[in-house]
């Protein structure tokens, strides 16, 4: 059985975001590195969109090519307002606002997951 | 591909490590910027730089930041005319460190400002993984 569309979907999104929260954080590490470009994940929209149409699998034995197309979200240079004179280009102020909208989005996925859990388990009970 | 919300733990950790340096070479220079020679015409304390660099991490696939060099400032030093300090030299000149207060108090600033940015970073991805993990308290 597959996963209730909703579900896969907030899994997805948790998926995206944390790889996000990774980048964001790389970014404020090296926020007095000299010469470090900073980068950022592809819109989570552009993902769903761009997401491959798979062929329908009439028979077991027929393998899916290319996997589900979400894996590879792919990393982008941030198009931050301003470079310093070493080159840098992490602004930080920026990078906080993205990890607040990375904590909202995520503690909403979250949300979603567990009342659809609810939802679930008060078919079973 | 390890959790990228452990990653993210382990990037502000660097970060926090680096701008934990960063302190420490502002805090001697400060703490040195009166620090003359000891013998006449001497050289006094030269102030110390620290530069950063990104290194790819293998195993987690980001860019984690480390030390680079801590390195010597070069611009002369400044001279002041002080006949009665040990370090003056025979027309009573002494040779004070390259030093300046101000530039130092700026980028502690700086460096603090970054410190709470990572703190911040390391907060959120910690809340992160507690909220995943409640998710089973009430299934």
């Amino acid at each position: 059985m597959s996963q209730p569309y909703v579900l896969q979907l907030a899994a997805q999104r948790t998926q995206w975001l944390s790889a996000r929260d990774a980048l964001i954080a790389a970014n404020v590490a090296n926020a007095s590195t000299p010469g470090f470009q900073a980068t950022d994940l592809q819109p989570f929209s552009a993902i769903l969109d761009s997401a491959q149409v798979t062929m329908a699998s009439t028979n077991p034995a027929h393998m899916t090519p290319g996997g589900d197309g979400f894996a590879e979200a792919r990393v982008v240079d941030s198009d931050s307002p301003e470079t310093t004179l070493s080159g840098n280009s992490v602004d930080v102020e920026n990078e906080m606002m993205k990890l607040g909208e990375v904590n909202r989005d995520y503690t909403m996925a979250t949300n979603i997951k567990r009342v659809m859990h609810q939802m679930i388990m008060s078919v079973l009970k | 591909m390890p959790d990228p919300l452990q990653a993210t733990l382990r990037i502000a950790g660097s970060g926090l490590e680096a701008q934990s340096a960063r302190l420490r070479v502002i805090s001697e220079n400060i703490a040195n910027a009166q620090s003359t020679g000891d013998t006449p015409g001497a050289d006094p304390y030269t102030r110390q730089t620290i530069s950063f660099d990104s290194v790819l991490d293998r195993s987690l696939g980001v860019p984690l930041v480390r030390v680079k060099t801590i390195g010597q400032d070069d611009t002369p030093f400044k001279v002041e005319h002080d006949p009665g300090n040990p370090a003056a030299d025979a027309s009573g000149f002494v040779k004070m460190p390259n030093v300046d207060v101000l530039t130092e108090l700026a980028d502690m600033r700086e460096a603090n400002r970054t410190y709470e940015a990572n703190l911040q970073v390391a907060k959120q991805s910690a809340e992160l993984l507690g909220q995943t993990v409640n998710l089973l308290k009430d299934a």
